[in-house]
């Protein structure tokens, strides 16, 4: 072979080898994979090997997934980082690394590597529906011990229910959030309007603001989960409480209310209640039709609050503008005024397949107290554990908010949350062709019920 | 000559790295996921097996061949906007100055990443503050559309930054094949009387055919496998009205925990893309290559 | 067949005019259209990069409140700071150029090796192997992410850079030998038989005489090669957990949080990921024009 071509092939498997070396961080892991290609599921083994010998230490790391980015959200970013620092601290064998990702990649990340067993030991879940898939697969462990003792009477009643299944809790929630109205204040003065009491009401509060050329509402409608709010509600304030917790569990979605409420929703739309090409838009694009001071009401969960009162970013004039209202009552229906839509956010759960499950699950509880005290003053968030609002010092809307969360009657989780994922999916699609109307309200009932059956 | 050109050892150097490579890592996954096709497997729980299930599912699934049909349109679309970029190409031959620069300014969407092109997508056509809309209200428009909301419209409204992406990348190919046609075939031409519009569409375009047939290939097929700009944009909606069938894959196997499903679904479209290459090729079908002599 | 069109191509003045003036008149029209034709398509394309500037120097408000052109009343250079600042930035930086121009060159070289072999050289699996590569062109990326991820995990290369390297390698590899074929077919087979008849070996033929010839053909390869891989996204969001590996793209997502978008910080992000792909873009496109000078020359 010529010397020219042959010194190509060198540098080739040179690179290769250099790639080889510094990618897999330290040299050893390097090697191993080089030789493991041959071997097959010999890996495992050199891993339990070299983690035998450094028994002496008992050093145990931990892995941990979270979705709260430090360019975003850099006051949960720091939380987390704080909260990790101190459970560090009190146990100096253990080290959490942690992994940050943006929500959405973070569901696709989940989803990936429980495929191939490989979950961090500790991680964020959302409730019912998704994650139940993980705990029939045996993914979760167990956190029953944890509530019956460490973290007795700590959370807000039935807020764990969301993530048990026959009885056993498998995460523990960190957020709690309801569904209300924000409103500009500055804008109803100007059209001469009143926070509506009854859906009456807010029909003519749409008409008056239509007339005078003011968007009555922003609705991020690609993202279907926001225009779920209105359908749930409806739904709620028409057939009470329960009527949408039972059409889960029962797999039915044609009881008259259901119907009625979709027609109820197209009748809005019809009045234009809703911003031009909502379909088309996601919620961010939506919500800054509302921050921009162009729409006059945003339907949302509380963990907009910050906008309306801490958020530097926002200007101070139109934050002391935003109040809030609960979805009015309908007269003859059988919801309740302090019937909310909302539920909890992500919970913390605790790989079943983790090597330490004894070090993750304390991680976990103290992960849960700490977040408690802290979350609300530090990052606006407002946790699943009981907070006291006599004993710190919070912006009005949210004392307001946590008061009316202790006064709630029910509060009815997420549709898509309840739901099957085969089944939410279906029914971002209906909610966006029921708002598109490109089907009937009859039509919408009864395709959202086929799927819900199908998937049993 | 013919030993030394069919040298087994050179060959195997040659051919293996690369192939291994290929093998490995596209071939292996792919004849997993045609298992993982005839499985139900929610990505978590056991696999069962469960024979051609999941693709009679898929051959009576209306989702599916709606997605397909949006595919097929992009498809056409794409190979029909070849002629312009063609032409474009074709111009830049011509002895024009500044032609670094056009060439240049052609190709820089292909540089930003889909995030960013769906970015400026989403502000164009915005429905009420964007650049196209603010456009048409200037113009007197009253009822201006919904771009991205209006299932009649929206796979138009796409196809538009698909087509604005894939320019620069077409026009360049073409425009490199035209540039490395020889001088003396050109010039032999014009010394015949040729004029410079018969040039270019007996002698130039017919010479680089070949690789107007490759660039068919990827067009049609690029078309039918295309996910990154539907996924920011509409995420196939409004209620599948954009679904295309990369997406539906996608939407099953990572939304609807149905990887069973999605395996299959990313299966078929594997068939699919080698289906319409076949009938491209067929139908490119000339008797001899061209060569130069 | 004399008749002129107004396209004027190229040299098409050195034919007989049938009466200079009407000639010229004509061809400075045909001009004039042929400018206006290039001129609308590039400031189609040219658009984005001004608007993504502009946008990276607003906040929120402003992005969505203010026509698309309109400057804001005070630039604000501050997301840049902010980008500079919070997140690691510079290390996306380093790790994807380390991942683009590995697998560039890696691609480039596997791929001309290949291509040699399929078009020049003689073997009875040659159908077959263009066939496999070819084939690898219609795949779904997304359809094999699950399995590649397991089968990684099993060769220990899971959040490591190689596994990025390769399978950018291995996804680029069909379309660059596709770019490359047909290359490769029309290039004048006399040149390898005189090679060879002056007793040059394969290696040598390939490396000094056939590589050479194709300079022009591999650095457009290249380009497109170094476009896909540093804004790729699915498999380092996937393969990559350390933050310490992460790359460009995957960085922008850190500022997509889990309830808000910060858009000004994600221009900023965009325009300084889009900053070197760019010059080396302009650099790189500068070479091919010279490839093909030089190449014309010999034929």
């Amino acid at each position: 072979m010529n010397r020219k071509s042959m010194a190509v092939l060198m540098l080739i498997a040179a690179l290769a080898w250099v790639l080889a070396a510094c990618g897999g961080g330290n040299s050893s892991t390097g090697a191993n994979g080089n030789t493991s290609q041959q071997n097959g599921g010999n890996e495992q083994a050199g891993n339990e090997q070299s983690s035998s010998e450094q028994n002496e230490a008992e050093q145990v790391e931990l892995h941990m997934m979270h979705l709260w980015p430090e360019g975003t959200t850099l006051a949960q970013y720091n939380l987390v980082n704080q909260i990790v620092d101190e459970f560090e601290q009190d146990h100096s064998n253990v080290t959490v690394n942690i992994e940050v990702l943006d929500n959405e990649q973070y569901k696709n990340k989940l989803k990936v590597l429980s495929a191939s067993n490989k979950l961090p030991d500790i991680g964020f879940t959302w409730a019912a529906g998704f994650m139940e898939p993980y705990v029939k697969g045996g993914e979760f462990a167990n956190l029953n011990e944890l509530l019956d003792g460490d973290l007795k009477d700590l959370f807000v009643g039935g807020t764990t229910e969301a993530y048990s299944f026959d009885g056993n809790t498998y995460a523990l929630p960190v957020e709690l959030n309801i569904v209300p109205f924000y409103y500009n204040k500055a804008i109803f003065e100007e059209n001469g309007i009143e926070v509506p009491e009854s859906y009456e009401d807010l029909k003519n509060v749409i008409q008056t603001l239509n007339d005078n050329g003011v968007t009555p509402f922003t609705l991020g409608g690609k993202d279907a989960w926001t225009a779920s709010f209105w359908y749930m509600y409806l739904a709620e304030r028409l057939g009470g409480p329960e009527l949408l917790d039972e059409a889960v569990a029962s797999s039915t979605f044609t009881q008259s209310e259901l119907v009625e409420a979709a027609s109820y929703l197209q009748e809005l739309v019809d009045m234009n209640a809703f911003i031009k090409g909502f379909n088309g838009l996601s919620n961010d694009e939506a919500k800054a039709e509302f921050l921009n001071g162009n729409v006059a009401m945003f339907l949302m969960g509380t963990w907009e609050v910050p906008n309306y009162t801490t958020n530097e970013e926002i200007p101070q004039e139109f934050r002391d503008n935003v109040g809030f209202f609960k979805f009015p009552v309908i007269d003859g229906g059988k919801g309740g005024l302090d019937d909310w839509v909302g539920g909890p956010g992500v919970g913390m759960f605790v790989s079943e397949n983790s090597e330490h499950p004894e070090e993750a699950k304390q991680f976990a509880a103290h992960f849960v107290k700490r977040w408690g005290e802290l979350s609300v003053t530090e990052a606006g968030v407002i946790p699943a554990t009981k907070v006291d609002t006599a004993t710190i010092d919070l912006p009005q809307m949210y004392i307001d908010l946590l008061n009316e969360l202790n006064v709630a009657n029910k509060v009815t989780l997420y549709l898509d949350v309840q739901m099957k994922p085969v089944a939410a999916e279906e029914h971002y699609n209906l909610v966006q062709a029921l708002l598109g109307k490109a089907v009937t309200p009859e039509q919408f009932a009864q395709q959202q019920e086929d799927v819900m059956k199908e998937g049993n | 000559m013919n030993k030394v050109m069919s040298n087994k050892l050179v060959l195997a150097l040659y051919v293996l790295p690369a192939l291994c490579l290929l093998l490995g890592i596209v071939y292996v996954p792919i004849v997993y996921t045609g298992i993982y096709g005839l499985m139900e497997w929610d990505g978590i729980s056991d696999m069962q097996f469960i024979g051609l299930d999941n693709y009679v599912k898929l051959l009576n699934d209306s989702s599916f061949w709606n997605s397909a049909k949006h595919s097929m349109y992009f498809a056409l679309l794409s190979t029909a906007s070849l002629f312009p970029y063609l032409l474009v190409a074709v111009l830049l031959t011509g002895n024009i100055r500044g032609v670094n620069v056009f060439r240049k300014i052609y190709l820089l969407p292909m540089l930003l990443s889909s995030v960013a092109i769906a970015q400026l997508w989403l502000k164009v056509y915005h429905p009420t503050s964007g650049i196209l809309n603010t456009f048409l209200e200037w113009l007197g428009v009253e009822q201006t559309p919904s771009w991205l909301a209006d299932p009649s419209i929206v796979l138009g409204a796409l196809f538009i930054p698909i087509l604005w992406q894939y320019a620069g990348f077409y026009i360049l190919i073409y425009y490199a094949a035209l540039r490395n046609i020889p001088a003396s075939i050109v010039e032999a031409a014009r010394i015949d009387g040729a004029n410079a519009w018969q040039i270019a569409f007996r002698i130039k375009i017919p010479l680089i055919s070949e690789i107007i047939k490759v660039t068919v290939v990827l067009a049609v097929v690029g078309s039918l496998k295309y996910f990154d700009l539907i996924y920011i944009m509409t995420d196939g909606g409004p209620n599948e009205a954009s679904e295309v069938m990369a997406s539906y894959m996608y939407h099953k196997a990572f939304r609807a925990f149905d990887f069973g499903y999605g395996s299959a679904v990313g299966f078929f479209l594997l068939l699919i893309c080698l289906v319409a290459t076949w009938i491209i090729r067929k139908l490119t079908a000339t008797k001899d290559k061209i060569q130069y002599s | 067949m004399k008749s002129n069109n107004g396209l004027a191509l190229g040299r098409g003045h050195t034919q007989k005019p049938a009466s200079p003036t009407s000639r010229n008149w004509k061809g400075a029209v045909g001009k004039l259209i042929l400018y206006l034709l290039l001129t609308v398509a590039a400031i189609a394309q040219l658009f984005p990069l001004v608007w993504l500037f502009l946008f990276s120097l607003k906040n929120n408000q402003e992005i969505f409140n203010l026509p698309p052109l309109a400057l804001p009343e005070q630039i604000r250079w501050e997301n840049y700071v902010k980008v500079w600042t919070t997140g690691d930035i510079g290390l996306y930086f380093f790790n994807s150029i380390v991942v683009t121009a590995f697998s560039v060159v890696l691609t480039i070289v596997l791929a001309s090796f290949v291509t040699f072999a399929i078009t020049r050289m003689r073997w009875k699996l040659q159908p077959l192997v263009l066939g496999l590569f070819m084939v690898g062109l219609m795949i779904p990326l997304h359809a094999t992410l699950i399995p590649l991820f397991i089968w990684f995990e099993r060769m220990g290369l899971i959040d490591s850079l190689v596994s990025i390297i390769l399978t950018y390698t291995a996804f680029n590899l069909p379309i660059t030998i596709m770019i490359l074929l047909g290359f490769y077919y029309a290039l004048p087979r006399e040149i390898e038989e005189a090679a060879i008849i002056d007793g040059c070996s394969v290696n040598r033929m390939f490396l000094r005489i056939i590589l050479p010839m194709t300079s022009s053909v591999m650095v457009t390869a290249a380009i497109i090669n170094m476009i896909y891989n540093w804004n790729e996204f699915v498999f380092v969001n996937t393969f990559i957990s350390s933050d310490s590996l992460k790359t460009l793209t995957v960085g922008v997502q850190n500022f997509v949080g889990q309830y808000s978008i910060d858009w000004g910080a994600i221009g900023a992000t965009l325009m300084i990921s889009i900053l070197p792909i760019l010059a080396a873009f302009l650099i790189m496109s500068e070479r091919i024009v010279e490839g093909i000078a030089a190449g014309s020359v010999k034929g």
